[in-house]
């Protein structure tokens, strides 16, 4: 199945009360698949048909503080058409699906997700359409986790997936909903009690600089949640995705790493086996949770290996590349640091060939044992 | 999906091939690439069946891919050196280069009434041939040619089974529309003839309409009867192309930008329009 389908299928099986969306290449045919499930009684959910991105956004948020398990999906521009009310919503177990799009193309880069990074928001990539179906599942268990109760969206690449086809396997609605029961909010108004408990009860962080604080170490700890969901998913369903943050993939032995994420990792992996079998020692990271940046994981990198090559296909404008810089961060007060190399790909959708991969992982293979030029590159492109 | 995956017995060794369609938009050439994707995953391989978005409009030329192999081989970018190469349009190689990239006696499967011998390339593959818009007539009664190419892909390449083929169909249609798509597959897959092209130190020149002519794109073309036609200017209207001028109250065909849709005919309440076949000799 498509991309889109299985994004879909997700929704369906967590057997999500309420949806909203505005059509937007190219997600729309997720909610095109909703819609028919929900039309040929496949499927219980209320629709609420909307006038734009942003009414989608605050009608599910309405849903999900009466209670609802909800699912919203958008792309591109109509992500950043959600952004005030995502900023706001950052204690509602919202669960939301980007098809990525670039704002310079109707092709995809990650630019429109990064571009939410500061919201407060769990940010996961997925690679295939298999990843695609299993983290939107995924995506429930981590939002409405009673130690967060923190919104999660997923990307998947437009076009690469939305619309290409592939083997998925979808599992059994029983085993999901023994899983994923159904949704208990304890912040869901009782129009018995007075307007200001409910208020308490919410725990909105709200307030002076102590509630910055207090939302920034909560939604730190979301790290180890998506973890054990991680293990929780492979034990039931027996697939998994890495420690549920990064994946190592041919890494042992390694002396260079590049880091990829989203369906460049599939690409890389092909890559860096080949390489592997030519006798180039380099690995593949793959990078699947960006929010929260999981600063832990990419510290015990700079450990093993020698040098990063990160391939970033977003940017922030007069910034760079957003992984780049934050790998940097992450890893700068560790003595023995590995030299990172920084490149920019993919951009607005541009195609990335294995031979650009193999060049991004020579190079910084290379640069362990030679200096090599450190200025970021842009790889590809027309 | 998951049960038939276990009734498979033998699994071909495929570690990855790589397969390029070229159609129009109308022939399926999608549809085609994931019919043969499943086919594929039934008989136990992964697949990827990655449709090229551009324009999508009937007539416009599209390209499609499909990747057969181990999963662990699956890379995510686009086609570039196919092993086969499926041609839905006889003539879309007037005007795409459809070998390019193709690797050296690589195969090609393509729709046309003429043997492989008397194809020409500048090198020599591996050439079948069916006349798939006539098998399509035939049998699903319009001239989209997407499952029929693929039973000729089964017999020109022998990388998927006609059974599996079948199968697939019937996963992605149903009813009386998967019926005469099945005849379809199976009607191209006897009548494929597989052989050599005729090798050419360059190809002739194929005197091209001039540029944006959709004349190219028609399998039918709209014929107007001014006897029946009251002017009414509803085909005017409807036509995607504008390529329709009304002259003295009487609706005119521009030849050269009408794309052969049919929406005329279709919308024309007196029935003054009628579609008929373009000649053979168009091709080549
Ligand atoms: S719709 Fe039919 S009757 Fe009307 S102008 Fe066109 S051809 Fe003539
Ligand atoms: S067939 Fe008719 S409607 Fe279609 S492009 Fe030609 S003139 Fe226009």
């Amino acid at each position: 199945m498509v991309g889109n389908k299985a994004v879909a299928y997700g929704a369906k099986l967590a057997r999500v009360q309420v949806i909203s969306a505005y059509p937007i290449t190219p997600q729309t045919t997720i909610v095109q698949y909703l819609a028919e499930f929900i039309a040929n009684g496949e499927m219980k959910a209320h629709f609420i048909e909307v006038e734009s991105e942003l009414s989608a956004m605050v009608a599910v948020q309405g849903a999900s503080f009466a209670g609802a398990r909800v699912f919203t999906a958008t792309s591109g521009p109509g992500l950043f058409f959600m952004h005030h009310p995502m900023m706001e919503g950052a204690d509602l177990p919202v669960v939301m699906g980007v098809v990525h799009r670039s704002n310079k193309s109707m092709q995809p880069d990650h630019t429109d997700l990064m571009a939410q990074r500061d919201n407060g928001w769990i940010q996961l990539y997925c690679e295939n359409n298999q990843e695609a179906l299993d983290t939107a599942l995924m995506s429930y268990k981590i939002a409405e986790d009673p130690r967060l109760s923190t919104p999660t969206v997923f990307g998947i690449d437009g076009y690469i997936l939305s619309y290409t086809a592939e083997p998925v396997e979808v599992p059994d609605q029983e085993m999901v909903d023994e899983w994923l029961p159904p949704l208990k909010a304890p912040w869901a108004p009782d129009i018995h009690l007075p307007v200001q408990e409910w208020k308490k009860r919410q725990g909105r962080m709200y307030g002076s600089q102590k509630a910055w604080l207090e939302h920034d170490t909560k939604f730190r700890s979301s790290l180890g949640v998506i973890r054990e969901v991680n293990a929780g998913f492979e034990k039931t369903f027996g697939r998994s995705y890495g420690n549920g943050l990064i994946e190592e993939h041919n890494c042992e032995g390694a002396d260079a790493v590049i880091t990829a994420m989203g369906t460049i990792a599939s690409t890389a992996r092909v890559v860096v086996d080949d390489l592997r079998s030519e006798g180039k020692n380099v690995g593949l990271i793959k990078l699947k949770c960006y929010r929260p940046f999981p600063v832990d994981e990419i510290r015990g990198l700079a450990k093993k290996y020698h040098a990063i090559g990160v391939i970033d296909r977003n940017i922030s404008l007069g910034g760079g590349g957003n992984v780049l810089n934050e790998t940097r961060s992450a890893i700068y007060d560790i003595a023995e640091r590995p030299k990172v190399l920084g490149f920019h790909t993919g951009m607005s959708g541009d195609e990335v060939t294995p031979q650009m991969i193999r060049r991004i992982a020579e190079k910084t293979l290379k640069s362990v044992s030679e200096p090599v030029p450190t200025a970021v590159e842009w790889v590809g492109g027309a | 999906m998951q049960t038939l995956l276990t009734t498979v017995s033998t699994l071909p060794e495929i570690i990855l091939i790589e397969i390029r369609f070229h159609g129009r938009g109308g022939q399926g050439a999608v549809t085609a690439s994931r019919v043969l994707a499943i086919a594929a995953f039934l008989e136990g391989h992964h697949s990827q069946s990655i449709p090229m978005y551009g324009t999508e409009r009937r007539g416009a030329p599209v390209t499609a891919f499909v990747r057969i192999g181990e999963k662990s081989r699956m890379i995510r970018s686009l086609v570039h050196e196919p092993d086969y190469v499926v041609v839905l349009d006889p003539l879309l190689r007037n005007t795409v280069n459809i070998t390019e990239g193709l690797k050296p006696g690589g195969t090609i499967i393509i729709n046309s009434a003429s043997p492989p011998e008397e194809i020409e390339f500048t090198s020599e593959y591996k050439v079948a041939t069916v006349d798939a818009t006539k098998v399509a007539l035939e049998t699903i009664g319009r001239p989209i040619t997407n499952t029929a190419i693929l039973g000729a892909f089964a017999k020109g390449t022998g990388e998927v089974k006609l059974e599996s083929l079948i199968e697939a169909v019937k996963t992605e249609m149903s009813g009386r529309m998967a019926d005469t798509n099945i005849k379809a597959v199976e009607k191209a897959y006897n009548s494929t003839i597989v052989g050599k092209n005729r090798v050419v130190k360059e190809l002739k020149k194929v005197a091209l309409p001039p540029a944006n002519s959709r004349a190219d794109w028609r399998t039918f073309r709209p014929i107007v009867d001014p006897a029946k036609c009251t002017g009414c200017q509803i085909c005017w209207t409807f036509c995607p192309e504008h390529s329709i001028n009304m002259m003295e109250r009487k609706s005119t065909i521009d030849y050269i930008y009408c794309k052969g849709c049919g929406v005329c005919a279709e919308e024309c309440p007196t029935k003054a329009i009628t579609m008929v076949m373009e000649s053979e000799k168009k091709e080549g």
